[in-house]
């Protein structure tokens, strides 16, 4: 039969309707499984190849209009909407629970700096937290009389033969107040080249407050290889800071004093919050992320000192090196806007969840 | 360290706006950080590291802004002989017990002079740097160790018991002096002091050498003879003493990063010129005794090495102009070499990196351009930490919330949980507060200390997770181990669309997630099994125990303000885990033929552990049972008190071929008739 027919014919038949019932037997009679548009859908195959598409499409326009003129007619008789019919479930009920546990969001962000770092062909190396003197400060060129010492106070462990009245000789252990004991190690045990990365907890004697915690974590990178050059530095750092805060950053490298490097540089980020575009002006109206500095340190960095080599039996003639620290929790705490270290060691659910 | 505006500009031509000679110190090393507009002047707090002890003065700030603004400093050179003239030499002796630590003393006498208040000039430089003004004398001493960086004392001489002569020695043990801040300090071999006496007695201390006088020989209104002293001492004595004396003062502070021997000597100069100025006096005695000169450094610079240290190519001229501007001098050495003789006040320079640094901080480190290295692929395997990375992410999409708690602990909560503090836990030597007394031996508590902070913030269900080192001290010294501590707590609410469970955590959750973390580890061998007559359960792998599941008793989680909740904890080590990982998993071939399925309930006595029931289904089912498993379990109404149900299902299949219900029908009726006859399990109808 005509396509177009049918249409009319459907069209008139479902005028002189007047029940949901002879509805339904108007829909079987097309739509049904032995219905006319039915019938016709499966003649498509049946045709010649060149005719196929364009007979199905006039099946298809047809079938759409048939089905429109029920859901048009279907209300008029006091029927349902079948859209309700159709819906399998109440969507807006709550999901039937996959509760997702979340990681600590300085593992997600201690994950996030040595995937940027692996990229750049830096592997990653862990070391113990409890250090011995030489690891922590001598060997760093940080001499144990000296007031560079002073930026890291240190838990001393109590010898477990102290209380013997033994053990005079030993190297006295500490917690390392920072993760640079980790390139002692490296160093002393492999040949270079090398390029590092070392996560890891650190401790320092601080009084607990919204920005000081005796236990924090630190992330120190270091490479070792001839030819390598303060530049370098810049570029890796420069790479780092744009994949962690994205590339319209600002960078600066300010001149520092680190015992273990030389040049020593700090780092400084545009801020994040003002880009530096609200330091002047009175009091109130400075940005209190950057204090109206427009800067906002996020690490500390250098040439690896001769004297470090030394420690370490590499030749500081033949080979170079760039080492940088920093601090998770405050890179974190920048990059989410969180403004007290302490919520980190709190794990509080509502806190942690958030991530 | 704190200076003016305008104190800066009596040695430099500052033409520089104030916030803008802020920008250049900070992008210089000097970190501005904070820059104040009083009384017409601004004044500048700057961060100085540890290495320059030269910058911790006016004059020191003021080089530096000469270098990097292209400017001469207005004093380069303090070598002031001073007006005063000598009219007569008195006898004084000056007596040094050990040179090292004091390599250079030098005194000065000056009578009649008029103790009064200090001109207003005077007074306003020192109290907007927030030094109070004491009187003229007083102040110059101040106003000179804060122009030129080198700490003076005057003492009155007619207070001090001896005229004659003074002495630096040790302290004797236990010997006491009141110092100027009106304390009595008690002083050991450690410090060093000054003390007055002409003969070899050995005298009463005056002063704590380098760190702060004594109140009885002040200068006060009265005095009208003074004794100054510009001395060098040794940075380690000045040290310990102010760390023993917990006293820091503006002098202890340079004597300890270090001075020179040239800047004590103009200085003394300088002071004795304005003292004449402004408190009259005459001099009467100049003597100094020890070094007057450090042994002059020479480095030798590869211009070479330079550049490829820093990745920039400087000029040699203008490498050579900046060094000049810091006061080294500069002399060519042969191709791209220079020789450079550095200047006494910088005695932190010594190797050709000290120059670079200098080179490149005033070049500036914004001038040097941006370079990736070249880093050689290194293959690495896979390590420890990328299986905590993956055992972590393993409990998170289990429902679990990483935490990260202090690995210092107080005591008082490893024994709560019944830990041998006192011998296991490493203690610390110096902790601040309570809190950081031990390093602990155990993750376990610190998570229940954790859940308890979440129930307190209301939340019905906490489950958490920490991978963290714990410490032991063992007979072979201090053991660091990486564990996995779990913690489970509360009651989930399950909304489900037949409606809604409430779900208790227990043993079972924790051994599920167990199970879970095995199996994302390929972790096969495994075994969880109570210990002999205790209520922990061992996890076990491969055989050996590597940890424990338990539930902390009541008493315990009291302590820790935990009431009426149970809570479960599994802890183990992952550092056995790990080495008992075992080879990368092997692909097992697909069944090729159906598998049927018989499940059988049963009613059986509670002490019947379903282990033993599927040790003898696993022997009865050979060679067609493939695997046995419990599948439902209840307690209620149809079941006797004493008793539950259990549903076993059994899965059989061959490799050779299709089974049919009549090959599997009678080793299933055998399986069932074993566990009748082993542990008189009923068989359920239906």
């Amino acid at each position: 039969m005509d396509i177009s027919l049918i249409q009319a014919q459907v069209e008139s038949e479902i005028q002189n309707l007047n029940s949901l019932e002879a509805l339904e037997a108007l829909r079987v009679k097309y739509l049904g499984r032995k219905g006319l548009v039915t019938e016709l859908t499966g003649k498509i195959a049946t045709l010649p190849q060149g005719e196929r598409a364009g007979f199905g499409q006039q099946v298809n326009a047809l079938k759409s209009k048939v089905l429109s003129l029920l859901e048009e007619k279907r209300p008029t008789l006091g029927g349902q909407s079948s859209k309700a019919q159709i819906r399998p479930c109440d969507i807006g009920m709550p999901g039937i629970a996959h509760e997702l546990g979340h990681l600590h969001i300085l593992t997600q962000v201690t994950e996030e700096i040595c995937a940027i770092f692996n990229r750049m062909g830096f592997s990653v190396v862990e070391g113990p937290e409890v250090e011995t003197e030489f690891n922590n400060f001598t060997g760093l060129n940080i001499p144990l009389d000296h007031p560079s010492r002073d930026a890291f106070d240190t838990f001393y462990l109590k010898s477990p033969l102290d209380k013997l009245g033994a053990g005079k000789s030993k190297e006295k252990l500490l917690l390392r107040s920072h993760t640079s004991p980790v390139q002692i190690r490296v160093m002393s045990s492999r040949k270079p080249p090398f390029a590092v990365v070392v996560p890891g907890r650190v401790y320092r004697p601080d009084a607990v407050d919204a920005s000081h915690s005796f236990m924090f974590n630190q992330i120190e990178g270091f490479m070792v290889d001839k030819g390598i050059r303060f530049s370098d530095l810049k570029g890796v750092l420069e790479e780092f800071a744009k994949a962690v805060f994205g590339n319209d950053i600002k960078m600066r490298f300010r001149p520092h004093f680190f015992p273990f490097t030389e040049p020593s540089a700090e780092v400084d980020i545009s801020c994040i919050i003002c880009a530096g575009h609200r330091s002047q002006g009175d009091q109130q109206k400075r940005c209190s992320v950057c204090g109206g500095k427009g800067w906002l340190e996020i690490l500390g960095s250098g040439m690896i000192h001769p004297n470090v080599f030394k420690n370490v039996g590499i030749d500081p003639k033949k080979y170079t090196g760039f080492a940088f620290g920093m601090g998770v929790e405050r890179i974190a705490m920048l990059k989410y806007g969180i403004n007290d270290i302490r919520l980190f060691f709190e794990n509080d659910l509502r806190f942690l969840k958030q991530f | 360290m704190k200076f003016t505006y305008n104190w800066l500009k009596d040695f430099v031509d500052v033409k520089l706006s104030p916030q803008a000679l802020a920008e250049r110190l900070t992008m210089t090393g000097l970190e501005v950080t904070s820059l104040d507009e009083r009384e017409g002047d601004f004044i500048f707090e700057i961060e100085i590291t540890s290495n320059r002890p030269d910058w911790l003065s006016v004059v020191g700030i003021a080089r530096e802004v000469a270098a990097i603004t292209g400017k001469k400093l207005k004093a380069p050179h303090l070598r002031s002989k001073g007006t005063g003239k000598l009219r007569r030499q008195l006898p004084f002796s000056i007596k040094i017990e050990d040179k090292k630590d004091c390599p250079l003393y030098t005194a000065k006498i000056m009578h009649g002079v008029k103790v009064g208040p200090s001109p207003d000039w005077l007074k306003k430089r020192l109290e907007l740097i927030g030094c109070r003004s004491i009187n003229n004398i007083v102040d110059i001493t101040n106003y000179i160790l804060f122009t030129y960086g080198e700490p003076l004392h005057a003492f009155d001489l007619d207070k001090m018991a001896s005229q004659s002569g003074i002495i630096v020695r040790r302290a004797q043990k236990a010997e006491e002096i009141v110092a100027i801040d009106g304390e009595k300090r008690i002083l050991d071999e450690d410090i060093l002091v000054i003390a007055c006496a002409s003969d070899s007695s050995i005298g009463r201390p005056v002063a704590i050498a380098g760190v702060m006088g004594g109140k009885d020989t002040e200068v006060t209104e009265g005095t009208v003879n003074i004794l100054l002293e510009a001395a060098v001492f040794n940075q380690v004595v000045i040290r310990k003493a102010r760390q023993k004396l917990a006293l820091q003062t503006d002098s202890s502070y340079r004597f300890e990063r270090g001075l020179d021997s040239e800047t004590a000597v103009s200085a003394s100069w300088k002071a004795v010129d304005l003292i004449q100025d402004l408190a009259g006096g005459n001099l009467a005695l100049s003597k100094e005794y020890g070094l007057m000169k450090a042994k002059g450094k020479v480095i030798n610079l590869d211009l070479e090495l330079t550049n490829d240290i820093l990745g920039v190519e400087i000029p040699a001229f203008r490498v050579k102009q900046i060094l000049e501007s810091l006061d080294f001098k500069v002399k060519a050495g042969g191709k791209n070499r220079l020789v450079v003789a550095v200047p006494s006040h910088r005695q932190d320079s010594g190797l050709p990196e000290d120059l670079i640094e200098e080179i490149s901080r005033v070049f500036g480190f914004e001038n040097i351009p941006m370079s990736l290295p070249l880093v050689l692929p290194r293959p690495t395997i896979r390590s420890a930490r990328d299986l905590v990375s993956i055992i972590k992410h393993t409990l998170a999409a289990l429902g679990l919330n990483e935490v990260i708690t202090y690995s210092l602990v107080d005591k008082g909560l490893l024994e709560a949980f019944h830990i041998d503090a006192q011998t296991s836990a490493p203690e610390i030597q110096n902790p601040l507060s309570i809190e950081q007394e031990v390093l602990r031996p155990l993750l376990a508590p610190s998570l229940a200390r954790c859940l308890a902070h979440n129930l307190n913030q209301r939340q019905e269900s906490v489950d958490i997770f920490e991978v963290a080192n714990t410490f032991n001290n063992s007979p072979s010294g201090l053991k660091q181990e990486l564990c996995l501590a779990i913690a489970l707590c509360g009651t989930k609410r399950l909304l489900l669309e037949s409606g809604v469970i409430d779900d208790k955590s227990g043993f079972l959750h924790l051994k599920g997630v167990m199970e879970a973390l095995f199996e994302r580890l390929a972790i096969g061998e495994y075994d969880f099994a109570f210990e002999d007559n205790s209520s922990i359960i061992g996890i076990s792998v491969a055989g050996e125990k590597i940890g424990m599941m338990f539930s902390p008793e009541k008493s315990s989680l009291e302590k820790i303000d935990i009431k009426n909740k149970d809570v479960f904890i599994a802890e183990l080590s992952l550092d056995a885990l790990l080495a008992k990982m075992g080879p990368a998993r092997k692909f097992i071939p697909l069944p090729k033929y159906p598998a049927i399925t018989r499940d059988s309930s049963f009613i059986l006595k509670e002490d019947i552990l379903v282990q033993e029931l599927i040790n003898v289904a696993i022997e009865k089912g050979q060679p067609f049972l493939k695997h046995a498993s419990v599948t439902d379990y209840y307690k209620g109404k149809q079941i006797p008190e004493g008793y539950r149900g259990l549903t076993i299902s059994c899965v059989y299949r061959s490799d050779s071929r299709t089974l049919t219900e009549e090959e599997v029908a009678p080793v299933h009726s055998q399986i069932c008739a074993a566990l009748s006859e082993q542990f008189g399990a009923k068989l359920r109808q239906g």
